[in-house]
């Protein structure tokens, strides 16, 4: 049977053929959750997967032609298409020359494409005359469709092409540097503190934008303005500010640094969920949690952090057989920078071209309320790209409620349910996940140890012990509920929460690879961290004792 | 005579293997000298003795051979790339040293312990095999007679071995390198012929990527020259260093394999049933990654190793016929990387 996926071809799910087909395949809940609507699925997934295969077959990538997606009540399912042995062995010379240039200079293979991202997203605002995030009210219907469709089949193709070929090579390094980890020196290297040490001590952009809303919480104090974000709700900050000169000051400056950097929502691609610089006020949570500390706190750390790396880097160096160790030299550099590529390229590639889409989608969503075309702004996040072109011009002619109606009422139903983990033969994973060596990092499965009779086994991707108290937190919007000093324990960090790393002592996440958010930032920030527990948010309460052991990748909860 | 008791008489120039350790590389070659060290530590290797490095001197200079090398090549000085003039002073060199009769004294050492080694097996005439062995290793540079039987034939094959150090291969390789011609002296091992059913090499590091975690084993039907001298595709597997599992097979293309003759060898077809199967059990390949693992850290670095299952013996019998350090490849790092890459995905 051919289950249907909100109308859109491509991604129906035909529950006899496809498992037979691909083995197996997997709920991503890291980006389906909660399930995915038509705009994003149709939008920033259609391209993902696209770029993948493309990606996959720039680099053919000898064992897997990238992956394939399915959607099942609203939620992805992934996995790899493989290419037969002597597919494998035709790439494979291909492949070689192609990864190349990624080990022998991978900045030089970044730089330029990071460059050509930025030139593209300026271009499309000033060809239009756009700047501030109101002016895209100015464009007639028809400008606005124009941006729309060079934004669905230009830019964000674009993105998602530079995005994947990144990605793919990047996870390609530290995939093989895991393996050789393996056989090298016998452990896994995700509970090793030094395979975490050598990684870390790397500036990237996160982190660049943490230290300039620092900066911004330290004027707030310097122009006497500590009281009135105390004692103001963020949604009032704003015009409370203006009120006086010095808040004026300090909300101009605000403003300037939003239009560069507020191109940011929580759930990028989903378009549903609000951009920085459409409203401030998001920002502003996060800068009074900053704003107290004296110093930056990834600046104190961040001497000690480059110390230990060097450290590391020797004593590892001097453990590797000296005939392997030119290679496994050159394997850590590039290694590093493609772990410092994976923070970077959130601020690059999917927060930006998000917050565009957003930009456009939502203004549609605006004017197609307003002509009648749909009852609610928000409607328009169920409908497809071609959907919104049919209805654009003329607008107001169309009545597009029949295809929200349907789709809403499926979504909302999605909204109750528990997705279902996997469909097929579970025990084909491990060998997908081998054939792409992309899955096998993003996905890292507990270490259980009972010898150490630990309540909670993940991944040592932090060093350092804490003992504090716990605070659970499900989504970003309830960051603010952190009180400095408490260690965080949330299903994942994405680059939206970045500002919790300057507060917290400790960090516990259920999902999590060595490339993921939590565990670079923790690293970075020098904070105790446990990842990949796969069950931390149910165990943990808010309030609860407990130990993150940070060097052995364990968490104990001490008051049971 | 006087030259003889004063230089080299007075010498030692023949040992039974358990004789010798990894020490005496300079006195018998490499070959006899990690032989020695590994039957020394209860490895299973064959019976046999090693003529010393001085024993190749001492015939050179008691025979005139040395003296007759020495004039040819005051005539002869072809240049690198003169084929030709190599060939001919390559053939006259061998048959210099080859023409020479043992002295006697050295015929009857070699004969006894040739006797000893006959009674210590049980068997009068036991074949053997005779190898070059080099203080520094030219793998394949020299020749080597297998299966060679009784008194004659053996005197026959050490001069031959003996003779080897002249033949066009090293001839080339020192005008190329410029080195002085006929100045590397070598032992020679002396050991009882296993009847072998398949043999092969194994490393215990990829000689590629240096990839340390896995043991390559390459194995045909009979002897293991056929392996060595990388004429046909062998039988390949890989195996998990750790773990002993046996990560990849792959089936070879042995249309030929190398036999014993009643004296000698021959390259002969082998029927199709067995070329299209494996020639070793995942038993037998164990057994050789164990002995791999072995003599890995004896010598505390990974070793290349020929081996043979001696069809006249039950499991384990697999005996050890050579092991020296494995020679890494120079690659340039990023090239080791991608191997490594590739390897990783093992899809090969």
């Amino acid at each position: 049977m051919l289950h249907d996926a909100y109308d859109l071809s491509f991604f129906e799910f035909d529950d006899e053929k496809d498992p037979k087909e691909y083995g197996v395949l997997l709920c991503d809940v890291v980006h389906g959750r909660p399930p995915m609507k038509p705009t994003y699925i149709g939008i920033g997934w259609y391209w993902y997967y696209h770029a993948i295969r493309k990606a996959a077959d720039d680099l053919r990538l000898p064992t897997t032609f990238g992956w394939d997606s399915r959607f099942v009540q609203g939620y992805p399912y992934i996995t790899a298409i493989r290419t037969t042995p002597d597919e494998a062995k035709m790439r494979e010379p291909v492949f070689r020359e192609k990864i190349r240039p990624f080990l022998e200079n991978f900045d030089g293979v970044w730089d330029p494409l990071k460059a050509e991202l930025i030139a593209i997203y300026n271009e499309a605002k000033a060809s239009r005359g756009l700047k501030e995030w109101k002016d895209i009210r100015k464009l007639s219907d028809g400008e606005l469709l124009t941006f729309f469709l060079d934004f669905v089949y230009v830019i964000n193709r674009k993105e998602a092409e530079t995005h994947f070929i990144m990605l793919m090579a990047s996870f390609y390094i530290v995939g093989l540097l895991q393996e050789m980890w393996r056989s090298l020196f016998g452990g896994e290297p995700s509970i090793d503190p030094n395979f975490h040490k050598l990684m870390s001590g790397f500036e990237n952009q996160d982190m660049k934008m943490g230290r300039m809303m620092w900066e911004l919480g330290r004027k707030a104090v310097e122009l006497g303005l500590e009281d009135t974000f105390r004692n103001t709700e963020d949604n009032a900050l704003i015009d409370k500010l203006n009120t006086t000169e010095a808040g004026k000051t300090w909300n101009s400056l605000y403003h300037e640094f939003l239009l560069e950097h507020g191109w940011r929502s929580d759930r990028a691609h989903s378009y549903d969920s609000p951009v920085w610089l459409e409203k401030p006020s998001i920002g502003l949570s996060r800068i009074k949690l900053l704003m107290h500390a004296p110093l930056f706190k990834f600046d104190v750390e961040r001497i000690r952090v480059i110390k230990d790396r060097e450290e590391a880097e020797k004593e590892v160096l001097a453990r590797v057989p000296e005939v392997q160790r030119p290679a496994f030299g050159l394997l850590v550099k590039a290694a590093q920078k493609s772990g410092y590529w994976s923070e970077d390229h959130g601020y690059f590639c999917d927060c930006y071209v998000g917050a565009m889409g957003r930009w456009i989608i939502q203004e549609f969503g605006r004017r197609f309320a307003q002509a009648g075309s749909i009852d609610d702004a928000e409607d328009v996040y169920f409908l497809h790209p071609n959907e919104i072109r049919k209805a654009a011009i003329p607008l107001g002619r169309v009545n597009l409620r029949p295809y929200v109606e349907r789709r809403k009422k499926v979504w909302e139903e999605n909204m109750k349910i528990e997705p279902i983990p996997f469909f097929g033969d579970i025990s084909q994973a491990q060998d997908i996940v081998r054939s792409d060596p992309t899955l096998l990092v993003s996905t890292q499965v507990p270490v259980v140890r009972k010898e150490l009779k630990a309540d909670l086994y993940g991944a040592a991707c932090a060093p350092g012990s804490f003992q504090g108290t716990a605070r659970v937190i499900m989504s970003v919007d309830k960051i603010s509920e952190l009180k400095p000093g408490e260690i965080l324990v949330a299903p994942g960090t994405s680059t939206a929460w970045m500002v919790v790393f300057g507060i917290i002592k400790g960090l516990v996440t259920d999902g999590g690879g060595a490339l993921s958010h939590p565990v670079i930032m923790a690293r970075e920030f020098g904070i105790p961290c446990v990842s990949g527990t796969v069950e931390a948010t149910q165990k943990i309460r808010t309030g609860d004792k407990i130990w993150v052991d940070g060097n052995r990748g364990v968490v104990f909860i001490m008051d049971k | 005579m006087k030259v003889l008791e004063e230089d080299d008489m007075s010498d030692k120039w023949i040992y039974w293997l358990e004789e010798l350790g990894k020490e005496d590389n300079e006195r018998v070659g490499r070959k006899c000298a990690n032989l020695g060290e590994i039957t020394k530590a209860g490895l299973p290797v064959p019976k046999g003795f090693c003529l010393s490095v001085s024993a190749y001197g001492m015939f050179m200079k008691l025979t005139g051979a040395a003296g007759e090398i020495a004039r040819l090549l005051e005539i002869h000085k072809p240049a690198v790339d003169d084929v030709e003039g190599i060939r001919t002073l390559s053939r006259a060199m061998r048959q210099a040293v080859e023409s020479k009769p043992l002295p006697p004294e050295m015929a009857d050492t070699l004969l006894s312990y040739y006797s000893q080694l006959c009674d210590r097996v049980c068997t009068p005439d036991v074949a053997v095999s005779t190898r070059s062995a080099g203080a520094v290793s030219h793998p394949g540079q020299y020749e080597t007679y297998l299966n060679v039987k009784g008194k004659d034939d053996l005197i026959g094959k050490v001069r031959k071995v003996w003779a080897s150090t002249f033949n066009e291969r090293s001839l080339a390789f020192c005008i190329n390198k410029g080195l002085t011609l006929g100045n590397e002296p070598i032992g020679v091992a002396v050991l009882t012929m296993v009847q072998a059913r398949s043999a092969g090499i194994a490393f215990s590091a990829d000689p590629n990527t240096g990839d340390t975690s896995k043991i390559i084993v390459e194995a045909n039907w009979g002897l293991g020259e056929s392996v060595v001298s990388g004429e046909l595709m062998p039988d390949r597997w890989v195996i998990d260093k750790e773990t002993l599992e046996i990560r990849e097979r792959t089936l070879g293309r042995k249309d030929k394999a190398t036999v014993c003759l009643d004296c000698g060898i021959e390259d002969a077809e082998i029927s199709p049933e067995k070329a299209c199967s494996f020639c070793l059990s995942d038993e037998e390949l164990q057994e050789i990654a164990k002995l791999a693992n072995r003599l890995e850290a004896h010598f505390g670095l990974p070793q290349d190793i020929e081996w043979a299952v001696a069809e006249d013996k039950l499991f384990p019998n697999i005996v050890l016929l050579q092991t020296r350090a494995v020679v890494i490849a120079k690659q340039a790092p990023v090239d080791q990387v991608l191997d490594l890459m590739v390897g990783m995905l093992s899809f090969r």
